[in-house]
């Protein structure tokens, strides 16, 4: 097993990104990651109601979009994973008493649209020029029946696989910065998984810097 | 990730070399770059730059405005409250303009700035946990270039085009003030002011300036030629 | 003097406990809260728990419905799970629909649940396509100290450990239903998940990991409730969530992860014990 892991290449679906696709909002992307599209748009920072200031940080507010529109309890676990992650990342300290609002629209979900969803939010805060601690790169991966590993499933294998695996890195040192996962397996590959994906996602802050020096060699 | 200067950066990344610089100098470290412990942590992703003698910063893409001391803005009037003016400079508070910070105003000589007014003035507070205060004078009560200005046209743009155009280096406003007569004023908060005789030379002014965002200093010239001519009549 | 010290420096108090290995309520690092569990409390529910983990306290009760089942699956009953937060158990938490958090926290135990696979739903049809059982398991938190998550998981599974479910006829000709409450038969709970949080706090380049944390610790380490749930069932992890706080470092995760398993043999033996009690 371990000499597989070695020899395996890891691929993930390729990437494109396109930043300022809003002209009006501080900083947005869109992202396609395989088949998967998602839209974020990041404003910020804005006045915000007193109630909600913080004079500490600034009040991060996150709003998923389903393709469908219609708001669900899912949305709201989501939303909680996506602000948690960017509170995490961004350097709030630096904007107290305003708000920073970031919205994902859902255009194609075709497998991995919270990892994706993840991915574009964190290159649209790039974009919008926030102060941040550092990147932070999401990668899924699935868990089959034999209990192998298969990065960034495609939809067919995520819904026959055992369970779901979602891990966020940070860029500094590559620690687990969000974790959510479906289904139930065993330790051994819960340990495989994490492994796998942190070195994939290498492969996601390559991305990063190429998408960064394209935009800066023109500025 | 280790990063130095001219290199593509990431927020996350640390650069030893300002560290190892600054055992021995002062060093100033700018916009996009903070200290943590020992380390220097870039914040903004963009391209390092450095300049002599030890001045470091991240030249990064951005459209919303963070207030900074001793910049100059560019803002609309929105309330007058007592004694000060709420100016929106596009950061996420207004800023306030005491009535007395224009040159040769007293409590019996107000100036006459109405709601809806554009004023060019000065960052004279820009603190992150304190209202913005613009000034209007600098500091031997001079009015200098700034206070209101009337007529011309106002529009947006991002913060990097307007560090483009206002670079001593670019050619653009060099080859368009040949070209035909106009006065311009450059917020650093990224708002733009200008004036023309004729409003197809304000507009083709606007157009020139939101063109030049992501072009060369030679694909700027020609830019401007180009444009014109096409304003002189010779092409339709 | 020490309150008025918490309350200048917040973050320094927290600081200088961390710092003497201590937590401020007493408590090693990795030390958890006692917990209190009983069962089968409400009389007027079909299965109930209540569980005290230090001052969090958790009740759960289940009630039961008839249903016809969902014709994408014909073959399942339904199991519904919602955990309420009421301005009751926290300063936090106002009067109104359900928060942003309390809809968090039930989609996690939800999943949590679901996950592991301790119930099958093709437990609950009765009739193919006709008549399935329907598990309303309402959990409602009366004090919110922390390692909500926890609580709510344990309540909900020792309840449903204790849940017998009637006998029930179906007449296809005349659709007519009869039940039988005198005659029960328990539901099967294949397995226990055991959900354990911790908060990891970060001081200075480490990241300390406090296992079952109060409310005080969850907020001082930043985030919405604890920053790292792990759940065994049989062995198997059936969940892993990690959201905000500090970032967790490979050493920690695996400390996580052993802890995480020694406290679900304790509080598997905790639950088995109780419902031992009970029905004797």
């Amino acid at each position: 097993m371990g000499v597989e892991v070695d020899t395996k290449e890891f691929k993930l679906k390729p990437m494109k990104c396109e930043f300022n696709f809003l002209s009006k909002s501080d900083g947005s992307a869109i992202l396609s990651q395989g088949e998967t599209v998602t839209l974020v748009s990041v404003n910020g920072p804005l006045d915000i109601k007193m109630q909600s200031q913080s004079i500490e940080k600034s009040t991060l507010e996150v709003l998923f979009c389903t393709k469908g529109g219609k708001p669900s309890v899912a949305d709201r676990y989501k939303e909680s994973i996506i602000k948690q992650t960017c509170e995490t990342a961004i350097l709030g300290s630096l904007y107290p008493r305003s708000g920073i609002t970031v919205t994902i629209q859902e255009l194609e979900d075709y497998g991995g649209l919270l990892s994706c969803a993840l991915n574009c939010t964190c290159l649209a805060l790039l974009n919008s020029g926030l102060a941040m601690r550092f990147v932070f790169a999401a990668v899924s991966c699935a868990v089959d029946e034999l209990g192998n590993i298969v990065l960034e499933p495609t939809q067919e294998q995520a819904t026959s696989a055992r369970a779901l695996l979602n891990f966020v890195f940070e860029s500094r040192n590559k620690n687990l910065l969000t974790g959510f996962s479906e289904g139930s397996y065993s330790e051994s590959a819960y340990e495989e998984a994490l492994e796998r994906c942190r070195a994939a996602s290498d492969l996601v802050f390559t991305f990063y810097r190429d998408i960064i020096s394209k935009y800066s060699n023109v500025i | 990730m280790k990063a130095s200067v001219g290199d593509v950066v990431l927020p996350g990344d640390y650069c030893e070399e300002i560290s190892a610089v600054g055992e021995k100098a002062k060093v100033i470290i700018g916009p996009g770059l903070q200290k943590e412990i020992d380390h220097v942590y870039v914040t903004k992703a963009g391209i390092l730059k450095k300049r002599n003698p030890n001045t470091y910063w991240v030249d990064n893409y951005q459209k919303r405005y963070i207030p900074a001391r001793g910049e100059n803005v560019i803002g609309v009037v929105v309330q007058k409250a007592g004694d000060i003016f709420r100016v929106d400079v596009g950061s996420s508070i207004t800023a306030a303009l005491s009535y007395l910070s224009f040159e040769g105003a007293t409590k019996k000589n107000k100036p006459d700035v109405q709601i809806g007014d554009v004023v060019y003035a000065k960052m004279l507070v820009a603190s992150k946990d304190m209202e913005p205060e613009l000034v209007c004078v600098d500091s031997h009560g001079k009015k200098g270039r700034m206070g209101v200005l009337s007529d011309g046209f106002v529009f947006k743009c991002s913060l990097n085009l307007i560090r483009k155009i206002l670079n001593p280096n670019c050619p653009l406003l060099e080859s368009l003030k040949n070209e035909w007569p106009f006065e311009l004023a450059a917020g650093m908060n990224g708002r733009i002011w200008i004036k023309a005789n004729t409003m197809r030379e304000t507009i083709a002014l606007g157009n020139a300036i939101l063109g030049a965002e992501y072009l060369s200093d030679e694909e700027i010239k020609s830019m401007c030629t180009n444009i014109a001519t096409i304003l002189a009549g010779h092409v339709s | 003097m020490a309150e008025i010290y918490k309350l200048i420096h917040p973050v320094k108090y927290f600081n200088d406990y961390i710092s003497r290995n201590v937590r401020p309520d007493g408590r090693q690092f990795h030390e958890h809260r006692n917990i209190k569990l009983n069962v089968n409390s409400i009389k007027a529910s079909e299965a109930s728990g209540v569980v005290k983990c230090g001052n969090t306290t958790v009740i759960c009760g289940i009630k039961l419905e008839l249903a016809t089942p969902k014709a994408e699956e014909p073959d399942s009953g339904f199991l519904v799970t919602n955990v309420e937060l009421l301005p009751l158990c926290s300063s936090k938490f106002r009067p109104g629909p359900p928060s942003d958090y309390a809809q968090v926290v039930s989609n996690i135990v939800t999943d949590i649940v679901m996950n592991s696979e301790c119930i099958n739903l093709k437990d609950l049809c009765i009739v193919y396509d006709k008549l399935a059982w329907v598990l309303y398991c309402d959990i409602v938190c009366i004090d919110n100290d922390g390692g909500l998550i926890d609580a709510c998981v344990m309540a909900l599974i020792s309840s449903l450990k204790t849940l017998t479910l009637p006998n029930v006829t179906y007449d296809p000709e005349t659709e007519d239903i009869k039940v039988d409450i005198t005659k029960r038969s328990p539901l099967k709970v294949n397995g226990l998940p055991v959900a354990t949080s911790f908060a990891i706090f970060p001081f200075f380049e480490k990241s300390i990991l406090l296992t079952d944390p109060s409310a005080y610790e969850e907020d001082m380490c930043g985030g919405n409730g604890a920053n790292l749930i792990v759940c065994w069932n049989k062995g198997f992890l059936c969940g892993t969530q990690k959201f905000g706080g500090s970032t967790l470092s490979m050493e920690d995760e695996k400390q996580a992860l052993k802890i995480a398993k020694q406290r679900t043999k304790l509080v598997e033996k905790l639950i088995e014990t109780c419902i031992d009690n009970e029905s004797k």
